[in-house]
């Protein structure tokens, strides 16, 4: 048991969080802590879900509604959602992202935007008088 | 022999003209490959003959680990032995290996998060996140390459610009242009004056995925209003180049690039123009300064070899 929680461990945050997520995108309507643990087949501690429910909370992720002594949760978003929000996080906190990812585009600097439309003005023109997609 | 060891820190300065040659004249896959390999071999030529000086320097400085032999006077005769220099050599060489793992380490760091981040979407080759910030890049990952692009960014584009995007980060990832940028990267980290050639193999290997994803959808024309437009929309984000720095930045260069002819693939322009003598000047003095860093780095290796009791 110990070794597998361990194990669940290594798997990492994003990949518990979406997990806990898509347990709970399977529920009927609003889930328990409890009944999200058991659809997991008991490989998470309670207090482990109770934590990613409420980091997802946290995220935007998750509602949540008070029925009885505990709380019900309710996705809020679904998983495609969660990641852009998790990759927006990654990005924010990389400042010098360029050097790792390349992006599709760099960033345009004070004349640039100026000689850009300039320049996609020409292409337009260009693309009136000769057929699309000809060189 | 003198000055002769201290050569390989400066001479990636004789790099930049070739750097600025071929980023304009050659073709932008020879072009990262050739830029990065002069960086390569630059950067290591470099950092070892900065761990010679550093040892010759200090060997015989007490409290010293490293054996006397390699500062013998027969040593100190061929390489300059300065006790100042080996010891300035010292938090330099400190700095260089830092900083080389700084970027190793962020490098691996980033890369990991976003694959984190992607937990959860089906494995696919493409992940679209439905976020209004408009980007879009190539995620390296081996098996699970993936091209990651936002929903803000794809509904600014035409059917046919979506495919010059998917083209481009897709050409990124199957040349494994993550390695390209890594060397260099690397390699203006061990020396600072090899950062002209991290800018210029930034901008060839997009041209590169650039010039494939025009290949792959058939017109040069649609990947510059895909490049242009997206660019314009992604304004909010902030550049990482100077304000104020008066030469275009490279997003128009790809434009401009893209709206005219397609670059030759041929592997060197001829001797007899003036660009072709410009580059093979510029590349011969490269080779020089490469083969004169490697070989001050190979000499002291052999002398401290030679001087060391086995």
């Amino acid at each position: 048991m110990t070794e597998r929680r361990q194990g669940s461990r290594r798997r990492g945050q994003g990949e518990l969080e979406a997990l806990v997520l898509s347990a709970l995108g399977e529920a009927d309507g609003p889930a328990t802590a409890g009944w999200v643990q058991e659809r997991l087949g008991g490989d998470l501690a309670y207090t482990t879900v109770i934590t990613i429910l409420t980091r997802l909370l946290a995220k935007g992720a998750v509602t949540r509604e008070r029925s009885g002594r505990s709380f019900a949760w309710t996705p809020a978003s679904d998983q495609a959602g969660l990641a852009a929000h998790r990759m927006r996080r990654v990005l924010d906190a990389e400042s010098d992202r360029g050097a790792v990812l390349a992006s599709f585009v760099t960033g345009l600097g004070p004349d640039d935007e100026r000689l850009l439309r300039d320049l996609l003005g020409r292409a337009g023109h260009t693309g009136r008088t000769h057929s699309e997609g000809e060189d | 022999m003198g000055v002769f060891a201290f050569l390989p820190l400066v001479l990636p300065l004789t790099a930049w003209p070739i750097a600025r040659l071929a980023e304009q004249h050659l073709h932008p896959r020879t072009a990262t490959r050739l830029l990065t390999a002069v960086a390569a071999v630059m950067a290591a030529c470099s950092t070892l003959c900065l761990a010679l000086v550093m040892v010759v320097g200090t060997a015989q400085l007490p409290g010293n680990p490293l054996p006397d032999g390699w500062s013998d006077p027969e040593v100190r005769a061929a390489v300059p032995y300065d006790e100042v220099v080996g010891k300035a050599a010292i938090p330099a060489l400190c700095a260089v290996l830092a900083a080389c793992a700084r970027t190793l380490w962020r490098h691996t760091r980033v890369r990991r998060r976003a694959h984190r981040a992607l937990a959860g979407l089906p494995a696919t080759g493409v992940a679209v996140l439905p976020d209004e910030t408009p980007y879009a890049y190539a995620l390296p990952g081996g098996r699970r390459d993936r091209v990651v692009v936002t929903t803000g960014l794809l509904e600014r584009l035409r059917p046919a610009e979506r495919r010059a995007l998917f083209a481009h980060e897709r050409a990124h990832l199957t040349a494994g242009h993550h390695r390209f940028l890594l060397t260099v990267q690397l390699a203006a980290r061990a020396n600072p004056f090899l950062r002209p050639l991290r800018t210029a193999v930034a901008y060839t290997a997009e041209r590169w995925a650039d010039e494939e994803a025009a290949r792959h959808v058939g017109s040069r024309r649609t990947v510059a209003l895909a490049i242009g437009k997206a660019a314009l929309v992604s304004r909010g984000i902030p550049a990482p180049t100077l304000a104020g720095f008066a030469a275009p930045g490279p997003v128009p260069r790809r434009v401009a690039a893209l709206l005219g002819p397609e670059p030759a693939v041929r592997r060197w322009p001829s001797l007899f123009t003036a660009v072709g003598l410009a580059a093979w000047c510029a590349a011969a003095g490269t080779a020089v300064s490469a083969m004169s860093s490697a070989n001050a780095a190979v000499t002291m290796v052999l002398i401290l070899h030679a001087a060391t009791p086995l």
